[in-house]
Order: C-alpha cells, then sequence, then structure tokens
C-alpha cells in the first residue's frame, strides 16, 4: 500500500494527488447536495465551458514558467478570431466554402504567431519586462480591434463550424477533444523536449542558463510565439462557440488564467510548473463555478470561493513543504 | 494536508446545502442579466423575487462578475444542465449567445429575453421602452420646456452606441418635423459617458452660442455634467437640460431645477414582467394581440420578429426623483 502510494507520488508528484483529493471531494460534496450535478447534462455542461479557459491558460501557462507572464492573451485570441471572421466574412459570411475556413484558420493562427512573435522579440532582445511588453501589447491590440470594428461585433458564419463549437464525436465534446489534444502536445512539449527543458531552466535562473550555452533569446521569442498560437486556437474556438467575435469576448478570464495556473503550483516565479496539475486545477474551478450555479448561488460569492481556494492552497503548500523540511532534517 | 482539505470541503458542503434547500414542482426560472451587483439590476432582482414568491415560480437573478457574453454564454450553460423552465436575459451581445440559446431551446427550455429585440432563438422579448417612444417623449418635453423655438444640442454616450444614436435620431426628426422654430447646433457630441466631458462640452457650447436654450442629453453621464455647468453659470431656469440618468446621482441637480428631467423605465418592473412572462410561457398561455400583461399594460407583439414592445416609461422629476432613488437607482 505504502509502496503503491510512493509510486504514484512519484509518477504524480504531491501537487497532484492533493488536488485530485480536493476535486473528489468537491465532486462528492455537490453530488449530496444536489442530485442534478452527477447529470449529464451538467458533464455536457461543464466540458464545453472548460477549453476556451483551459486553451487560454495554457497560453499563459510557458510564458509564466519561463518568469514572464503573457497579458494579452484574450485580445491576442480575439485579433486572431476577427481575422478567421473577416475572410469568412469577405467569402461570403453564412455562405462562405469549406476552403474559405481553411484559408482563415491559417490566417489567424498566423496572426496569433505573430504578434505573440512580436512580443517574444521585444522581451528577448531590448530586454524589457514580460508584464511591460504584454501589457503594451495588450493596450495595442484592444486599440487595434476596437478600431477596426468600431467596438462591434462580427457575426453569422456557416453551418459547418457549429460541430466544432457545439458537436460531439463518440460522444465527446469536440471542443474538449481540441483542448486534450493541446494539452496533450503541451505537456510533451515542457516534459520531453529539449525547448521545454530550456523554458524551465530560464524561469530558473537566466543568466546561468545563457552561460551554460542555451540560446536563451530565441527560446524566449519561441515560448511567445506559441503562446499566441494557442491563443490563436482559443480565439478561433471561441469564434465557433459565440457564432460571433468581437474584441472584449472573454476579458473577463485574463485573471483566472493565472488563478488557474498558480493553483495547478505554477511557481509565480518561474521554473517550476506542469501541465497536468493545471489541467487539473482548471477541472476544479470548472466544478466549483458549475456545482455553485447550480445550487443558484450569488456569481460572485463562487468567485469568492475561487479566491479563498487560492489561498487555502497556499497555505497548504507552505505547511506540507515545513513538515516535510522537518522529516527529513529528523531522518538525517 | 488531509485535515486542511476535509475542513475546505466540509465548508464547501456547508455552502452547498444552504443554497441547495429549495422546493421542488414549481416551474424554475433562470435570468441572466448584463453583470450583477450593480444598483439597475439589484432592483431587477428585486422584482424577479417579489413576483416570483408572488406567482409561485422559483425565479433566481444571475449576475455575471463583470459584463462579458463569455461569462453570460457560461451561466446559460449552467442553467440548461440545471434544467429550468424558462431562461430569460438581459444581453451584454446578442449575436454571442445565439448558439446557447438555440441549445437551450433545443433542450425544451422557453427564453425570454430584455433590452435584446435582435434575438432570434427566443420565444418572447419584451422592451419597456421603444427606440421611438423614448427619444421622442424626451423631445417633446424638451419642446414644452423652450417654448418650441431656440438652440438646442444633443449629446449621445459615444458615437458608437447604437441605442443611444437611434434615441438621438428619432428625437431629432420628431422635433424638425414638429417645431420648426428649434434649430440642432452641430452634429451631435459623444461626451455623454462623462460628467467631466459633458460639462466642459456644455461650457464650451454655451459660450459659442449665446441662443443655445437647451441640451438633450443621451447616457447616464450627460445631463449630470451638462446639469453642473448650468448650476455654474447660474443660468437655472434659463437652460434646460433633459435625458435619462440615473436617480440617486442627479437627486440633487433635479431639485436645484439644474436639471429638468428625463425619463426611465424601472429594472424592477423589467424583473416583474420576465416571472409573469416566463409562467406564461412554462404553463403553455399563448402571448396574442390585444391581450393585457401586467406591467407592460395592453400589448402588440410583433408575431414576426417575436418582440412585444411597449411604451412604459416614468418620468424622472422634483417630484419623483426621492421615490426612484431610494430604489437605489
Amino acid at each position: 500500500m505504502s509502496r503503491l502510494l510512493s509510486r504514484l507520488r512519484a509518477t504524480y508528484g504531491d501537487d497532484v494527488l492533493g488536488l485530485m483529493a480536493f476535486l473528489l471531494l468537491a465532486v462528492v460534496g455537490f453530488s449530496l447536495a444536489t442530485p442534478k450535478f452527477l447529470s449529464a447534462a451538467n458533464f455536457d455542461s461543464m466540458a464545453f465551458q472548460l477549453p476556451v479557459l483551459g486553451l487560454l491558460t495554457l497560453a499563459m501557462l510557458a510564458p509564466i514558467i519561463s518568469g514572464g507572464l503573457n497579458l494579452a492573451i484574450i485580445f491576442t485570441a480575439n485579433i486572431s478570431g476577427l481575422t478567421l471572421a473577416a475572410i469568412l466574412n469577405y467569402y461570403g459570411g453564412v455562405d462562405a466554402p469549406f476552403w474559405a475556413f481553411l484559408v482563415g484558420t491559417g490566417a489567424a493562427l498566423l496572426v496569433g504567431a505573430f504578434f505573440g512573435f512580436l512580443m517574444g522579440v521585444v522581451i528577448a532582445y531590448v530586454g524589457a519586462h514580460p508584464i511591460l511588453v504584454s501589457l503594451a501589447m495588450m493596450i495595442f491590440l484592444r486599440g487595434l480591434g476596437e478600431f477596426l470594428t468600431r467596438g462591434g461585433d462580427i457575426s453569422g458564419f456557416p453551418d459547418y463550424l457549429k460541430p466544432i463549437g457545439h458537436g460531439f464525436i463518440l460522444g465527446v465534446p469536440v471542443p474538449l477533444i481540441i483542448f486534450a489534444v493541446v494539452a496533450f502536445a503541451m505537456h510533451v512539449l515542457l516534459s520531453h523536449t529539449r525547448h521545454g527543458f530550456s523554458v524551465y531552466m530560464i524561469g530558473s535562473n537566466i543568466d546561468a542558463t545563457r552561460y551554460s550555452g542555451v540560446h536563451t533569446q530565441r527560446t524566449l521569442t519561441l515560448i511567445y510565439t506559441i503562446s499566441g498560437l494557442l491563443c490563436a486556437i482559443a480565439g478561433i474556438l471561441m469564434l465557433t462557440r459565440f457564432n460571433s467575435v468581437r474584441v472584449g469576448h472573454g476579458e473577463a478570464l485574463l485573471l483566472v488564467t493565472v488563478l488557474a495556473c498558480f493553483l495547478g503550483g505554477v511557481d509565480p516565479f518561474g521554473g517550476f510548473g506542469r501541465v497536468v496539475p493545471v489541467v487539473l486545477a482548471l477541472v476544479i474551478l470548472q466544478v466549483l463555478s458549475s456545482g455553485l450555479n447550480l445550487l443558484g448561488a450569488n456569481q460572485h460569492l463562487s468567485t469568492a470561493v475561487w479566491g479563498l481556494f487560492l489561498i487555502a492552497v497556499m497555505i497548504l503548500r507552505f505547511v506540507a513543504g515545513r513538515v516535510r523540511e522537518r522529516f527529513e532534517k529528523r531522518r538525517n | 494536508m488531509k485535515k486542511f482539505s476535509t475542513v475546505l470541503a466540509g465548508a464547501a458542503l456547508a455552502v452547498a446545502f444552504a443554497f441547495g434547500a429549495q422546493a421542488q414542482d414549481k416551474p424554475t426560472m433562470g435570468i441572466v442579466v448584463k453583470i450583477g451587483g450593480i444598483p439597475w439590476f439589484n432592483a431587477m432582482e428585486t422584482g424577479i423575487k417579489e413576483t416570483g414568491a408572488q406567482l409561485g415560480v422559483d425565479a433566481t437573478m444571475i449576475g455575471p462578475t463583470s459584463a462579458d457574453p463569455a461569462l453570460q454564454v457560461r451561466a446559460i450553460e449552467d442553467l440548461i444542465a440545471k434544467g429550468v423552465d424558462v431562461i430569460g436575459v438581459v444581453p451584454n451581445d446578442e449575436a454571442a449567445l445565439e448558439p446557447v440559446l438555440a441549445k437551450a431551446r433545443a433542450a425544451g427550455i422557453k427564453v425570454v429575453s430584455h433590452e435584446g429585440p435582435g434575438i432570434q432563438n427566443k420565444d418572447w422579448d419584451f422592451e419597456l421602452a421603444s427606440v421611438k417612444g423614448f427619444g421622442e417623449t424626451h423631445a417633446e418635453l424638451l419642446a414644452q420646456a423652450m417654448g418650441g423655438k431656440g438652440e438646442y444640442a444633443v449629446f449621445v454616450g459615444s458615437l458608437t452606441v447604437p441605442l443611444h444614436n437611434a434615441w438621438a435620431d428619432a428625437a431629432i426628426a420628431y422635433l424638425k418635423d414638429k417645431y420648426p422654430g428649434m434649430a440642432l447646433i452641430g452634429e451631435r457630441y459623444g461626451v455623454a459617458e462623462s460628467v467631466d466631458d459633458s460639462r466642459k462640452t456644455t461650457l464650451d457650447l454655451m459660450a459659442a452660442h449665446p441662443n443655445l436654450k437647451g441640451i438633450l442629453a443621451f447616457g447616464s453621464q450627460g445631463p449630470i455634467g451638462a446639469g453642473r455647468a448650468i448650476e455654474e453659470r447660474r443660468m437655472i431656469g434659463k437652460f434646460f437640460v433633459l435625458g435619462p440618468f440615473s436617480p440617486g446621482q442627479g437627486r440633487k441637480l433635479v431639485k436645484s431645477g439644474a436639471i429638468l428631467g428625463g425619463f426611465m423605465w424601472n429594472p424592477a418592473e423589467a424583473g416583474r414582467v420576465f416571472v409573469r412572462i416566463g409562467k406564461m410561457l412554462a404553463e403553455g398561455t399563448p402571448i396574442t394581440d390585444g391581450m393585457t400583461i401586467e406591467g407592460l399594460g395592453e400589448v402588440h407583439p410583433d408575431m414576426a420578429t417575436h418582440n412585444i414592445i411597449t411604451d412604459n416609461l416614468i418620468p424622472i422629476n422634483k417630484d419623483t426623483v426621492d421615490e426612484l432613488a431610494d430604489l437605489g437607482l
């Protein structure tokens, strides 16, 4: 038994087990409180809500691990979405042919990656702090978007887009599949590639990393380019979910993505953090928000519960760290 | 670590049970509004609760923490999962809600909207003010105060707010047609979302146009700012400012006469109407031309667009401002 536990710990880490335990408790708690929680309808609802926030959180993840932040994710996503929307509209809106969607998607991904790349270059080569650079980019993209759309929305897209935002494949919502694929790719990228290793090293100590021969500037540029690419995917998904794009869609999600990263054990000073616990944290946030909504709780209360949850997790981690330290001292 | 999690889960459970104990069998209704925790929607919630208790409808209001359509979509998804009978919505962005409302209707849920006449996937939309009625009522009041002659200017919240501009269009067209003695100066000024800008623009316009006698400000801060300018210049009684504004914020200015008044619709009444129409839909009562719905009066629904547009404006003036302000509006 203890061997099993230590094996589980070795494979998944303390943070994952702790979050799993909390998730289990939250699920049990809500299903006792309302029979509707464990219903197919509620799982559907959660599965359709999670992916947009999830993709944006993944876009936030690598920059935070590298010791930075990307405040421009929402507006990068929306600018990419607008690119696709504009191209679809140009080729007939509701009647746009499928190839227009493919071209538009390609263009949207390019636009997202381009603005990420631009940020990355400034951060890497000018040496400005990522918070400032991405803040500037956020304001720029927002202004650009508002200017181009005059604050309005573009809506009315072909019917074949519906399955992407609302359909199922083998009973699994399509947005969830997209999210799972991207999350898996990010997991592999961060934990099994050279680039991933460099990301962690840069977050721990950028100077030491540079002296050990890693091309830190190239790595930083790539981090933000990939972040921009993920934003574009989120933007395309939002377009298919809402059948409309506007610069301000999803603005409220920006800080929630940061919250999800920290809940998932990402070090705010960089260097540490993994995809799996972050995904778990996202699931927990979704369970808390959907559960409280099912019970008819005030929305501000669910936000408050999210905040409390983060504080509780911070305290738990601190206490757990102390306890472990003491054990190890005693053993020596 | 374990102990802490247990305590946390216990707390979550306690919260859960506190909100979980609710009766079944009544029709259930969830109303998603633009944003929670602001006076306008607090008043609407009062109306919803009150009428829900009266008519035996389990009606709750959901106010997202920010005015973001993405949050409204999330809230509606949860309502579908909850299996309510009726969903009510005051949209932040009509187009963004279409897919999720289509999903709700496919699940057999009735949809009622307010301030969203363009929504396609709904059973009914109801309005307490028509664009034309709102603009013209303000215009008429201005014309009467100015005696049907003199120059006036129009403020809007911003040049990109479609509703404000539609009100302004209606008001200007009405005055042009009915009161040829009145002249509009300038185009229209997009300052009415800022007290400061409205005040400054009013002072500038007064200096530049000695015959200017009135300002029609569509945008919640416009009448306040213009009213302050009138007070500063001691033009009370000679210069007329009117437009919709928050009674609590403008109470003093209305009492001193710096703001002549304006019109608004009552959010609490909108909440009551939400529940009344929701109950009718849940019970399968059809809405027909000429029927009377409490709060809307006799209705003439547009059967093609499924909109019920009425003019139930309440005046904000010296006599009514206290009562409205006490509602927290």
